[in-house]
């Protein structure tokens, strides 16, 4: 037996596991209806109609169907199933008693659908009733189980990564442990790929959703697919959120595509499928329902100007709380009627900047492979200890968090004190000469505070 | 002048934690950001061992309220801490509250200085105010 076997079957003999049965898995994913497959869907996808999927998970079981049907109405193209916090940090325990108090008393105790307590012959029922590719949701730095899970119940998309899953969202939990349990889930998907459509991963691109400049945005989705594909994935999905200004995410866009592409066939691996996911705006919403509609219909023009494969919608509800399954639904209607008027595109290039933000990256991918470390993983997290990747405004403590950055006169996210990242001095001058850096620090300040919420 | 500065409780709001410690440095202070998610021994741990002389603690979610309680109980266990200037700012309560009777409450707590809902470069203004008036205060 495999080392990964043992470890699988070490992970899935846990006590709130009910006998996982991996031959009887096997044989459902090898025989699974090719329509649960987003890998599919993109590839016979030939006139490019961008795929429409909200965010949305509840605790129980009914709930969790009710919104699908909900999303179905609504002309839904992939369906979201977002798992709840303490799933996501591995308190199975707790999970499984708020779901127990969530059915008893009919209030939601719980802040998305633990998977893992529903289990996978549950879950399983639901994803083949609809018979829609299903997409993962999470945050979890081991994702191990949940995967495991997820497959089983024919989820074939995976989000998240080693660092985007960890960056935003932890102060704590130790990269390099994410980085083994995220190849862990890498190579089961690479496995499980081989047996029918293969499995899509997709990186968490909008990060900590402020602030974020393009080029780190876009060397971590660049990485996380490296890593991915290293371990034989073969359908990847590289993301990032509306930043602010049309113009920096069409260049994103166009830097983004044409660089994964670059980097997969560096290392060999230019046979895998990549996709390009766009997320609507990620930062602060407006308290305003009408204006928060016309921000999600901005955004969805922006995606279709960057050609993004899929869109992953916000809600009108976004600065209130969890939302209805009313408004989500009505904001996948919104958006797919928006991308059915969305015709005759002009193709916008803007080259200077283009040029720009590709020097960044590949300056910093370049100080990356340079790292005297053995494997990729490694390079990575010397990297991101040393400062040369700094991600603005991550709460974890291994972030250097040096980097500054603000928005120049276009919106657009400039970088003015670039920390240990190695961004070309060309490149960093050209930042600071959008911006006006003759202000004092208590005034930059009030511009970043004022920067944060643009769309307020 | 030393400062630590952090997010009290299962509280992750990092941009405000940020903006803080940013402002703090552009004013002068040598500032200890433990960041978000802190907890008070945490806080006053870091006092003790940098010899700080403002301890500034942030709260967004609400749970300011339940630390709040402990910070006195918790004060008795240490020593030479009477000196530090103890501030305290954010959304303090959950929902709205009478600004007064949070400034009230939150002083009978033990904090010499309470910014609730207020402007972060005011509350660092009034900082130091408070500090000047001290050491005038001293030198007299």
């Amino acid at each position: 037996m495999s080392l990964l076997q043992e470890e699988r079957k070490i992970i899935l003999s846990n006590e709130f596991v009910d006998a996982f049965d991996f031959a009887e898995v096997t044989d459902f994913v090898k025989n699974a209806s090719k329509e649960l497959f987003i890998s599919h869907h993109f590839k016979k996808n030939k006139n490019k109609k961008m795929m429409v999927q909200p965010r949305g998970g509840f605790p129980t079981y009914e709930k969790q169907y009710a919104l699908y049907e909900f999303f179905l109405k609504a002309n839904v193209d992939v369906l979201p199933l977002t798992v709840d916090s303490n799933t996501r940090l591995n308190d199975y325990a707790t999970a499984q008693k708020m779901l127990r108090l969530s059915e008893e008393n009919n209030i939601d105790m719980l802040n998305g659908y633990p998977l893992v307590t529903h289990g996978y012959r549950t879950t399983r029922k639901m994803i083949t009733h609809f018979d829609k590719p299903v997409s993962l949701r999470h945050g979890t730095p081991d994702a191990r189980l949940l995967i495991e899970t997820a497959i089983a119940s024919g989820i074939f998309e995976i989000e998240g990564g080693p660092i985007t899953y960890l960056l935003p969202y932890s102060k704590n939990f130790p990269l390099d442990k994410a980085f083994l349990y995220w190849k862990y889930v890498e190579r089961v998907c690479a496995n499980y790929s081989q047996l029918n459509e293969p499995i899509n991963r997709e990186s968490f691109g909008p990060l900590t959703a402020t602030m974020v400049p393009p080029s780190i945005t876009i060397v971590i989705q660049l990485l996380e697919m490296l890593l991915s594909l290293e371990e034989g994935v073969k359908s990847f999905s590289v993301s990032f959120a509306q930043q602010g200004s049309m113009m920096q995410d069409i260049v994103t866009g166009a830097v983004l595509k044409k660089l994964a592409r670059f980097y997969a066939e560096e290392i060999g691996c230019g046979d895998a499928d990549i996709h390009l996911v766009y997320h609507q705006w990620m930062g602060a919403f407006p308290m305003n329902r009408d204006y928060a509609d016309q921000l999600i219909n901005m955004s969805t023009v922006i995606a279709s100007m960057v050609g993004a494969d899929k869109i992953i919608t916000k809600t009108c509800e976004e600065a209130v709380g969890i939302p209805t399954k009313e408004a989500n639904a009505k904001t996948v209607a919104n958006t797919q009627y928006t991308l059915r008027i969305l015709n005759g595109l002009p193709s916008v290039v803007d080259e200077e900047e283009e040029e720009i933000l590709t020097l960044e990256v590949k300056a910093i991918m370049e100080a990356v492979f340079n790292d005297p470390a053995d494997t990729l993983w490694r390079k990575v997290f010397n990297c991101i200890k040393s400062g040369i990747i700094d991600v603005p405004f991550s709460p974890h403590i291994i972030n250097h968090n040096e980097m500054i950055t603000l928005r120049d006169a276009q919106k657009n996210i400039r970088i003015i004190k670039r920390g240990n990242v190695p961004m070309p001095d060309r490149c960093y001058e050209y930042h600071k000469s959008q911006c006006d850096l003759s202000k004092d620090t208590t005034s930059i300040v009030n511009d970043i505070i004022h920067d944060i919420g643009i769309m307020q | 002048m030393k400062v630590v500065t952090g997010v009290v409780g299962n509280d992750i709001h990092v941009v405000a934690n940020r903006l803080i410690d940013l402002s703090l440095r552009a004013r002068g202070y040598e500032v200890f950001n433990l960041g978000v998610n802190t907890y008070l021994e945490e806080f006053f741990d870091a006092v003790v061992e940098t010899g700080a002389d403002v301890l500034l603690i942030s709260s967004l979610n609400g749970e300011a309220e339940g630390w709040g309680r402990e910070v006195k109980p918790l004060l008795t266990q240490y020593k030479k801490l009477d000196d530090v200037v103890m501030m305290i700012g954010g959304n303090l309560v959950v929902g709205r509250g009478d600004p007064d009777e949070i400034q009230r409450k939150y002083k009978s707590y033990g904090f010499d200085l309470v910014c609730h809902q207020i402007d972060l470069n005011t509350g660092l203004d009034m900082l130091e105010t408070h500090l000047e008036k001290r050491t005038q205060e001293s030198n007299a």
